[in-house]
């Protein structure tokens, strides 16, 4: 099936910049995706996605929505944004301070120039997919957070896009609204089963909601993969150390005895192996087969229902992860064994061969 | 990727460059900025750059009727008003003396208001001062009116016998005014730096708000004292808003005609606005053009410093410019005499110039206070001895013919001037060009720099013979609003600039992402958002045109009378009472119009300076 969205070769260079924010990215979106660009801030996704709804203009590249070609560089061919019927849900909501709510969600009607019925129909459903029906005399000054972004959505979805885009959508809500409006878009996107590609630089976000997630930094795509494929099996160092709190733990190799001693004659181009927290048994004495490093007990962060364990070998730090309470005291002298290893090269791509090392 | 498909990169790159430059030709043509912007360039270029280049033009071509003089044909390139002004036997009288003058004047006045103004404003923001909210407006009025308002009640306190005319309040009290009291460099420089108080209160007032109070709190719990605080940490995060006053006020001051036009020609005392306008009086209109372009250039540079001044300040904003309620410090047994200061100044400034001149115009005998001698004639009274204005101000059909004009032609044009200014502000936030923005910029803050005279000179020379399509504009009310809106362009422009900043790009792109074309985004997004904006972008312009002289003082004609040229006329011929009377009308406009923009808009009038 052709793809609903295809990047090709896209880039964009802002003038008086060198080094270009988005660089070469190849990317495909399929019909009814929950697709995430995930990143630290300044890698490049915001940009990528306002490309895509066509508020910025790439510098190389094509971009391809349902079997419209919307830019072409190479072709000079644009679409003008505001002919793309795509919905974009900004950061900020956006919200018109001068309309009501019923008025901001009614106007990509009314530019569609529709019946005051099917307006009427359009708003109303709208409203009430989001449960905010009885907000719709309201001006977006007199509602909360969380309401004035209900409300940003509901005016995406009465445009009836054929794609959603949502930048950041949950970073300026508190904690608790934000786990609330997580399930309110996994339920949107399992009731509309609209295509929609969402940034964040929040990995539970991006874990939690995406069908997909695309892990960006520096302008360039680092890996494209389920939530669990990044997770397991991180194709590099960036994506390994970005992803997961407290960090995976790195350790360079030619500088720690143990690690040496254990990767000799394993894998002869891995210069530094990587072990999550959770990942991290701690034991008072070696186990056999597994690679453990004598360290000592440095700290116990409880975080409220588990605990995070800092660790010292003198060199560096290490974290641990404990669903239960650790029966350790500061100062202690550990083993702390890997249950699970990843190997990187020089260049920090992902060894592939890592399981059979770490069993 | 390179590596991968080496072949077909090679091959084509000259076509992929021609077309990558294509999309982006279209990206930038498509743009509805772009357009919007050219337009907008076209229209500045007629009412400000022509002009402008005109009048500089005519510092170095010969003008008609100068032939002789010059030994060339008019208009070939000439070095005759060059060297007329700056070396010849009168250069010393039409050049060198005005500028030292001027120099000096503007200097004095601005050093006095800077003594003045900024512990009045530490008073108005720090201190436990009793009224202070009233004061911090009531010491603004005299920046809300104009300058020449204060030298006309100068003159009716102070006139001495040295000139003709209707006695002073002094002289009619049985003591004459030495002349250097009544004319000259003194009273100049008293009105000027009174002028200029209010403008430095407010900046510092405004830059002491955005200080945030921990620093001074911080060096509280350091162990400094208020007197250290002050020196050491307030003042020094002072200085580049007091040296961007000063060198605001040293622009301002170079181009002021009215004061020294009252009170400097009596006694012979020359500045270069004088000069100026003595020139474009005579017919020497190169002349006329070299002293403006110098002019031009005292206010260009005082701009460059203050740009200086505004990078440095915004080094010193990095920290967190957040208003913090700021706890005041009580000025115990300080309190009594600094109500006296703050109150004398409010006398001096205020309270004595507008009285004097209420008084001046109900009075048969300047400075009799009998009874008997108060009268309503002057306003609504018929059959004065005055000839020519026989009748009060407020039942004279000139009076109201003036005030009509004054209305609709600065109401017209104000509105134009706020309008052209989002749309500059439109292009400069949202072009794809980033060259149209700042070219549009660069060319509305130009009026800043020229004198209103000379501007009015080069408007006349421009526009009053047919050019094109154009028919000859002079003696029309066209002419004058045309200018007023060329004049008020460096503030208009500014304001657009901020409110489609501060309006930001993301409700129109919002529209666009759902599918709302430029027009009907411009009509249901972008201006019902900025219209407090436009609407405070309006009435300033409409304040400061209403009390505008030098601008329309050569322009206007008979027909196109306004009040302030009604008032000069009024002058001219020495009825000092009608002249009164029609300024505390433009006053009365004044505040007016201030008050409403403060009470509907909530605008800042820190913002409106310039």
């Amino acid at each position: 099936m052709e793809p609903m969205i295809t990047l090709r070769g896209l880039g964009k260079t802002y003038s008086g910049n060198h080094t270009p924010s988005v660089d070469s990215v190849d990317l495909e979106v399929q019909l009814g995706e929950f697709l995430c660009l995930l990143g630290p801030s300044g890698c490049g996704k915001s940009t990528t996605l306002r490309m895509i709804a066509g508020l910025e203009h790439p510098s190389t590249g094509q971009i391809v929505v349902g079997g419209t070609v919307f830019d072409d560089v190479a072709g000079g061919q644009c679409v003008p944004a505001e002919r793309r019927s795509l919905g974009l849900v900004f950061q900020n909501y956006a919200l018109w301070p001068h309309l009501n709510v019923k008025e901001n969600v009614g106007f990509a009607p009314r530019v569609q120039k529709l019946s005051k019925a099917e307006r009427a129909t359009l708003v109303d459903q709208a409203l009430q997919t989001l449960a905010i029906s009885e907000l719709a005399e309201r001006y977006p000054g007199e509602l909360s957070g969380g309401q004035q972004q209900r409300v940003a959505i509901a005016r995406t979805l009465a445009a009836r896009p054929q794609v959603m885009l949502l930048d950041e959508p949950l970073s300026n809500l508190d904690a608790r609204l934000r786990l609330e409006m997580r399930a309110e878009f996994q339920r949107l996107h399992r009731q509309t089963g609209n295509t929609m590609v969402f940034v964040t630089h929040d990995q539970f976000e991006a874990m939690t909601l995406a069908t997909r997630i695309v892990v960006m930094d520096q302008g360039r795509i680092q890996q494209v993969g389920t939530p669990s494929e990044i997770y397991d099996s991180p194709a590099n160092r960036f994506v390994a150390e970005f992803m997961g709190s407290p960090p995976m733990n790195i350790i360079e190799l030619g500088h720690n005895q143990a690690a040496d001693t254990w990767m000799k004659s394993r894998d002869s181009a891995a210069t530094s192996l990587g072990i999550r927290p959770e990942d991290l048994e701690i034991t008072t004495t070696p186990t056999p087969g597994k690679f453990s490093l004598p360290v000592t007990v440095s700290a116990l962060l409880p975080t409220g229902g588990s605990w995070i364990i800092e660790l010292t070998d003198g060199q560096q730090r290490y974290f641990a992860t404990s669903q239960q309470r650790p029966a350790l005291t500061e100062g202690q002298q550990v083993q702390a064994v890997a249950q699970k290893l990843h190997l990187f090269d020089a260049s920090g791509q992902r060894r592939t061969n890592v399981e059979a090392v770490a069993a | 990727m390179a590596l991968l498909t080496p072949q077909r990169e090679r091959s084509t790159p000259a076509t992929e460059e021609k077309n990558s430059l294509g999309y982006r030709t279209k990206i930038i043509l498509r743009h509805p900025a772009t357009l919007l912007g050219v337009l907008l360039l076209l229209v500045f270029g007629y009412l400000i750059v022509a002009p402008v280049i005109s009048l500089l033009l005519g510092a170095v071509q010969v003008g008609f009727g100068d032939e002789a003089k010059a030994g060339a044909g008019a208009g070939s390139l000439t070095g005759y008003y060059l060297d007329r002004v700056f070396s010849s036997p009168v250069s010393d009288i039409i050049f060198y003396t005005p500028l030292l003058n001027t120099l000096w004047i503007s200097l004095c006045s601005m050093v006095i208001a800077l003594a003045l103004g900024v512990p009045v404003a530490w008073l108005l923001v720090r201190t436990d001062l009793p009224a202070r909210r009233w004061f911090s407006s009531a010491l603004i009025v005299p920046y809300m009116l104009p300058a020449w308002t204060f030298a006309l009640a100068w003159t009716t306190i102070f006139r001495n016998r040295s000139n003709a005319g209707q006695q002073g309040w002094m002289e009619t009290l049985g003591w004459e005014p030495p002349n250097w009291l009544a004319y000259g460099p003194v009273p100049i420089i008293v009105i000027f730096s009174l002028h200029f108080t209010p403008f430095v209160i407010l900046l510092v007032t405004n830059a002491l708000k955005n200080l945030p109070g921990q620093l001074d709190e911080a060096a509280r719990i350091c162990g400094a004292s208020s007197q250290q605080r002050w020196w050491r940490i307030t003042l020094p995060l002072l200085r580049p808003a007091l040296l961007s006053a000063a060198t605001l006020m040293f622009a301002k001051a170079i181009g002021e005609f009215g004061v020294a036009y009252v009170l400097g020609l009596p006694a012979g005392f020359q500045v270069l606005s004088t000069t100026l306008h003595q020139s474009i009086s005579t017919q020497q209109s190169g002349i006329a053009a070299v002293i403006a372009a110098v002019m031009v250039g005292l206010g260009g540079i005082s701009l460059l410093v203050d740009l200086r001044f505004l990078r440095e300040a915004k080094r010193f904003t990095t920290l967190n410019g957040k208003a913090t309620l700021t706890k005041t410090q009580p000025l115990a047994r300080w309190r009594t005499p600094a109500l006296v200061m703050v109150g004398g100044l409010f006398t001096i400034s205020v309270l004595i110039p507008l009285g004097t001149l209420v008084l001046s115009t109900i009075m048969r005998v300047p400075g009799d206070f009998s009874l008997q001698n108060f009268t309503a004639d002057y306003w609504i009274g018929h059959d004065l001895p005055t000839v020519g204005f026989s009748q009060g101000v407020l039942v004279s059909a000139a009076t109201w013919r003036a005030m009509w004009n004054t209305l609709w032609m600065v109401g017209l044009a104000a509105l134009c001037t706020g309008l052209l200014g989002l749309l500059v502000g439109y292009v400069v936030v949202r072009s794809p060009l980033r060259q149209l923005g700042t070219a549009l910029r660069v060319i509305t803050f130009m009026p800043y720099l020229v004198p209103g005279l000379a501007f009015a000179v080069a408007y006349l020379s421009l526009f009053a013979v047919p050019r094109g399509p154009i028919p000859a504009l002079y003696g029309t009310a066209t002419i004058l609003i045309l200018i007023m809106i060329a004049d008020e362009m460096p503030f208009a422009s500014r304001a657009g600039v901020s409110a489609m900043m501060q309006l930001g790009l993301e409700s129109e792109e919002a529209a666009q992402s759902l599918g709302a074309k430029f027009s009907y985004r411009l009509r249901t997004v972008v201006l019902p958002m900025v219209r407090s904006s436009l609407a405070s972008a309006t009435l300033l312009p409409f304040v400061s045109g209403v009390q505008g002289l030098s601008l329309v003082i050569i322009l206007a004609t008979p027909g196109t009378e306004l009040m302030t040229t009604l008032s000069m006329t009024l002058i001219d011929f020495g009825y000092t009472h009608a002249a009164n009377a029609v300024v505390v009308l433009i006053c009365a406009i004044a505040l007016l119009g201030t008050w409403a923009t403060q009470k509907l808009f909530r605008s800042n009038l820190a913002d409106s300076l310039g």
